[in-house]
């Protein structure tokens, strides 16, 4: 019965996840209005989408940091879950940052990529959580994985604040972007273009809650067919098992 | 390529690249599933 409802309220959130989505595509095509050439054109567009993936970067590889430290205090299988999933489903969107901003970079830059303070910290970023996966996938002892991994997942996001100031640290060609002070400076937005971005940002918000409840449910299942595992080789092989 | 087709290859990649992360959860939860039941018949 509690099963049937999670998964009600899961199914809940994707569909919200999802409309808000499509709402935000409509004010990014439909309202939003078109930047001027030094952002652009057209193409600054990507920013809508760039922005947020960058965003729920930031809110998982905080989510991994929080539940890791959480694990190592408590050794409690829930939080090293939640740390996994987030980790898996900030590198998605951490990857999605490293393909738009490119994307964008190529037609407005003339270069794909430049080795600035914020395309390289970024990248750093990006290997540090692809480590720390591949670290959870290869390790031959889970629990010892865990821990390690929860070390990796602490002092990588280290590098989450150094991205994020990179551009006001140093010189980079990567645009400031809005401060929370004054979030129109630096981003030559009018009130268009803040709705329609505010609106993508709790859409991809949304859309990162569902991805990160469907992830730890994955989590939650393996978890159990590990267990199921166990007990059938523990009646196959009572001798083995107990010896 | 004009600003537009960059603008749709932009939106691809990130629409496209969830997509199949969702895919791929799908397919580990689909295997996971079909595991638990064949060693759950099995007890």
């Amino acid at each position: 019965m509690k099963g049937s409802h999670s998964l009600d309220r899961l199914r809940l959130l994707g569909a919200a996840a999802w409309a808000a989505v499509a709402v935000s595509l409509a004010l990014i095509f439909f309202v939003a209005r078109e930047a001027v050439a030094a952002m652009g054109g057209q193409l600054q567009r990507i920013f809508y989408v760039h922005v947020p993936s960058a965003w729920i970067a930031y809110l998982a590889f905080a989510i991994v940091f929080v539940a890791s430290i959480a694990f190592l205090r408590t050794n409690s299988r829930r939080w090293d879950l939640l740390a996994h999933a987030a980790a898996e489903v900030g590198v998605v969107f951490c990857t999605l940052v490293l393909i738009t901003g490119p994307i964008w970079a190529r037609p407005v830059w003339g270069t794909w990529w430049q080795w600035d303070a914020r395309l390289t910290s970024a990248f750093v970023l990006w290997l540090t959580y692809v480590g720390y996966l591949f670290l959870r996938s290869f390790a031959t002892d889970p629990g010892r994985a865990g821990r390690v991994a929860a070390v990796v997942g602490i002092a990588g996001f280290v590098n989450v604040p150094i991205v994020h100031f990179s551009v006001r640290w140093w010189r980079t060609l990567h645009p400031q972007g809005p401060t929370p002070a004054d979030p129109s400076t630096g981003s030559g937005l009018g009130a268009p273009e803040m709705l329609a971005f505010f609106v993508s940002l709790a859409a991809f918000t949304l859309l990162f809650a569902y991805l990160l409840a469907v992830r730890v449910r994955l989590g939650r299942l393996a978890d159990r067919a590990e267990a199921v595992e166990v007990l059938d080789a523990r009646d196959r092989h009572p001798v083995e098992a107990t010896a | 390529m004009s600003d537009v087709a960059w603008l749709f290859v932009a939106f691809l990649a990130v629409w496209a690249g969830i997509g199949a992360y969702l895919f791929t959860i799908a397919a580990r939860q689909r295997r996971l599933e079909r595991r638990l039941e064949d060693l759950e018949s099995r007890r």
